[in-house]
């Protein structure tokens, strides 16, 4: 595959892990339907409300966070999911300290956090060669028009929705893995959230779950020929077609 | 070391022959493919539990190939495998210690006698491989017992045209009732069904070391934290090893059952935790690896008796596998329909649903256009549950559509909007229907000729035909399910029924019989042509009933048990 260097870019195709991801997470088009509410133009209005404070408390974010990609997918993460007197945004919701742990703690595919890079890199070109300024500088509406813009593309399309997926999580899942800060997602779609929850030391790539892994050589039946490599749990895709026993 | 029995798999087909085994003084070993992981590892997590599977391999290292049947432009069908390291789709349900029974749900309803004797009641059904077994109701019935009491099944028993014989009461009563519950059975009555209490796999009260439910709400497909889910982990190898008797080697992957020139078992081939070859030996062998790899290691484990895999000179071990046909549905309660009282009611998060329809578990209705002209035909159950997961439940906010109804993202006011009207405007009570998977010449496995796992052994294909009579079964128990929810006043109500196989629910593939010709193992689930190997998974079913599988594997393996007892006896008195 050649070298992708826009959203717009004629040759980028849908790589397979997004795919398995989009029909194994059971989006269905039931589930689309059930949850839109037609919006006039395609244009959902951003308005500043008054904003209310949902009390987070921040925690101490990674340096890398103040510096680039991270200011970039902070800024759309804050877009995507802003803040206002409707419920907490991403900002209130950690969005951004959620995304970097996956691209940092969590087991997630090379591939996925490369294609969040790159994304970033050509939102900047695309937002320098209409006006003239980085994504970060841009004012709301002009922020709102070049998502929507990019939104356009597959590619665009599919950036925009790997980070709203990770908006969900982040909203949705246990504190310990970064978002969703005392429970503040939670409450505010007046979930409940189980018990008991993980916390550090027993997230899910930290249970002692790693099988083995063998590599052997298949033509030899001696046992010299083996590596042992503990592998760490890996991203799995859920059941797809089920129920439950 | 040489033991009196070694056991391939821990799940609910090997727990109960290791605890009753070791318990009878036998030395017993366990081979798990899996981890050991207890109660303190469980957590109610998402990511864990599903969004990031973390209890299973990973499919590029281990999976299948599943065969689904395609067309030619001509018309003309044919089969074609796909990889699940392709599809996603994977089969896997719980590769640790105690299988998927720690996973389960735990749905406890038994089989009916009519299940035992699907052909002489029903009649054959073309197209379909329908036997009766070869044991009845009434030599399995203590064995549900024997579960119910050691195992540990909250439940009541009460009065309805498809009550089963029972020679004994639930020991543990029912669990803490979803408010919704009393819904059901009111708008039953109203309609004139019988809304039934489902037993469960949960202990209502502390008992056998383990502690009662916490109602987390969190339960279907978690690992439980208290240790109340009756999984064979924490309701029986725990105990059969904490008596001496009983070894459990996790991360041991089985992948041959050795046999010499006289067809005699040798031992158990397995690479050990560090990934070295190992050999295991024991008096008697029994093989638990849930269906379709029980079937996929007899179909490698061939020998110079055995060119075909081991206890396979008929050509039935693979054959005759079996799902649970039937579908799901959904009916939503609407906050501003409902009174604050009915709004509170059904927003309590904890309690169980346990109700099921079982009015249709055998068919007698002129209006259903089934194989029996007369309309009579073997029916199915109906069990009623939320979903609780909240990343699958806000999957698809992020989807709107466009002036042109085409679909396109949302963000920002819309999605906050989206998801909120999501999580507090309604509540969607689900249902899924349980009917057989009739047996037929399309749903089977084999080995792969390609694609191996990461220790180079060819994988299981599974070619996942099924019968359309199961269809017309799932629809007809979907509708009856679907004018309870209506009647409870549930909106959006919907259902879907299709061939597709709940890749959680499997058995059959060495069904038990008295032939050998179309069998594998007898009636006790000990090989025809293996003096000394018994398989004690879901593999044994001819026909798997209509109800989930867990609680019949127990009590089969229960029932085989105490055989196996009788035969160790035997072989050490010689």
């Amino acid at each position: 595959m050649k070298l992708i260097q826009s959203f717009f870019d004629q040759n980028y195709q849908t790589p397979s892990w997004l795919t398995d991801k989009l029909t194994k997470k059971n989006f269905s088009r039931r589930m689309m339907i059930k949850g839109a509410l037609k919006s006039a133009g395609g244009a959902a209005v951003v308005a500043t409300l008054p904003f209310r404070a949902w009390s987070a408390e921040s925690a101490s974010l990674p340096e890398q966070l103040t510096s680039d990609p991270w200011l970039t997918l902070d800024s759309v993460l804050n877009h995507l999911l802003p803040s206002s007197n409707s419920g907490p945004g991403a900002k209130e919701i950690q969005a951004t300290l959620y995304l970097f742990n996956v691209v940092h703690l969590q087991p997630t595919e090379q591939d996925e956090i490369d294609f969040i890079y790159k994304g970033v890199g050509w939102l900047n070109n695309y937002s320098q060669s209409q006006l003239q300024k980085s994504f970060v500088e841009l004012e709301v509406e002009d922020k709102e028009k070049l998502l929507r813009g990019i939104s356009q593309s597959t590619a665009g399309e599919n950036w925009l929705n790997t980070l709203l997926g990770y908006i969900i999580e982040a909203t949705l899942t246990p504190p310990v893995y970064g978002g969703n800060p005392n429970q503040i997602g939670w409450q505010w779609l007046e979930h409940s959230g189980g018990f008991p929850l993980p916390s550090e030391g027993t997230r899910f790539y930290e249970v002692p779950n790693q099988q083995s892994r063998v590599i052997a050589d298949t033509t030899s039946h001696t046992a010299k020929n083996i590596e042992v490599v503990n592998i760490i749990a890996r991203r799995q895709l859920p059941k797809g077609k089920g129920k439950k026993a | 070391m040489s033991y009196d029995i070694c056991i391939v798999g821990s799940g609910a087909g090997a727990s109960p022959v290791a605890y009753s085994l070791a318990k009878a003084g036998a030395k017993v070993l366990v081979l798990e493919k899996g981890p050991w992981l207890t109660e303190k590892e469980f957590y109610k997590d998402e990511l864990a539990i599903s969004l990031r599977n973390v209890y299973n391999p990973n499919l590029e290292d281990e999976q299948h190939v599943i065969e689904e049947q395609y067309q030619h432009d001509n018309g003309e069908a044919y089969w074609q495998g796909e990889a699940t390291s392709e599809s996603g789709w994977s089969f896997w349900n719980g590769t640790v210690v105690g299988g998927s029974s720690n996973f389960m749900s735990g749905y406890f309803h038994r089989l009916k006698p009519i299940d035992f004797r699907l052909k002489s009641t029903f009649g054959a059904i073309e197209g379909a491989n329908v036997e009766d077994w070869p044991i009845s109701y009434q030599d399995l019935e203590p064995y549900y017992a024997q579960v119910e009491r050691d195992v540990g099944v909250s439940g009541k028993t009460v009065n309805h045209p498809n009550q089963e014989p029972r020679s004994t009461d639930f020991i543990y009563p029912p669990l803490a009732e979803h408010a919704i519950s009393s819904w059901i059975d009111k708008a039953a009555k109203l309609i004139g069904y019988h809304a039934v209490p489902v037993p469960r796999a949960i202990l209502s009260k502390p008992a056998m070391g383990r502690q009662s439910c916490e109602y987390s709400g969190y339960c279907s497909s978690y690992g439980c934290a208290s240790g109340a889910k009756g999984s064979g982990r924490a309701a029986l190898l725990n105990h059969a090893v904490a008596g001496g008797n009983c070894t459990i080697k996790p991360k041991s992957k089985v992948y041959k059952i050795a046999t010499d020139s006289n067809g005699k078992i040798t031992g158990i081939l397995y690479y050990d935790a560090q990934g070295r070859k190992q050999t295991a030996t024991a008096k008697i062998y029994v093989v638990a690896c849930q269906a379709i790899e029980t079937s996929r290691l007899l179909l490698a484990s061939k020998g110079e008796k055995f060119p075909n895999g081991l206890a396979n000179n008929n050509g039935q071990v693979g054959k005759n596998l079996v799902f649970s046909a039937g579908g799901t549905g959904s009916g939503d309660f609407n906050y501003d329909e409902l009174s604050e009282q009915q709004v509170n009611e059904l927003k309590q998060v904890g309690p169980f649903i346990n109700r099921s329809l079982q009015d249709w578990y055998q068919i007698n209705d002129k209006e259903f256009k089934g194989a029996n002209s007369q309309g009579i035909a073997k029916g199915g159950t109906i069990d009623f549950l939320f979903h609780q997961n909240p990343v699958a439940r806000a999957g698809g906010s992020q989807w709107g559509v466009d002036e042109n109804e085409n679909n396109q993202l949302v963000w920002g006011e819309q999605l906050k909007q989206n998801l909120k009207q999501e999580f507090t405007t309604y509540k969607t009570l689900r249902f899924e229907v349980f009917n057989d998977w009739l047996p037929n010449d399309d749903c089977f496995v084999s080995l792969d000729d390609g694609v191996t796992d990461k220790w180079g052994d060819a994988v299981a294909k599974v070619r996942i035909g099924y019968h359309d009579h199961d269809l017309t079964v799932g629809k007809y128990l979907s509708k009856k399910a679907e004018k309870l929810l209506t009647a409870m006043g549930a909106k959006n109500v919907s259902s879907s029924v299709s061939g597709y196989p709940p890749s959680n629910l499997m058995a059959g593939g060495c069904r038990f019989g008295d032939d050998p010709k179309t069998s594998v193992l007898n009636k006790y689930c000990q090989a025809h042509e293996v003096d000394n190997l018994f398989i004690t998974d879901g593999s044994f079913m001819p026909t798997g009933g209509s109800v989930p599988y867990t609680f019949t594997i127990y009590a089969n393996a229960f029932r085989v048990a105490d055989h196996i007892k009788q035969r160790l006896l035997q072989i050490k008195g010689s």
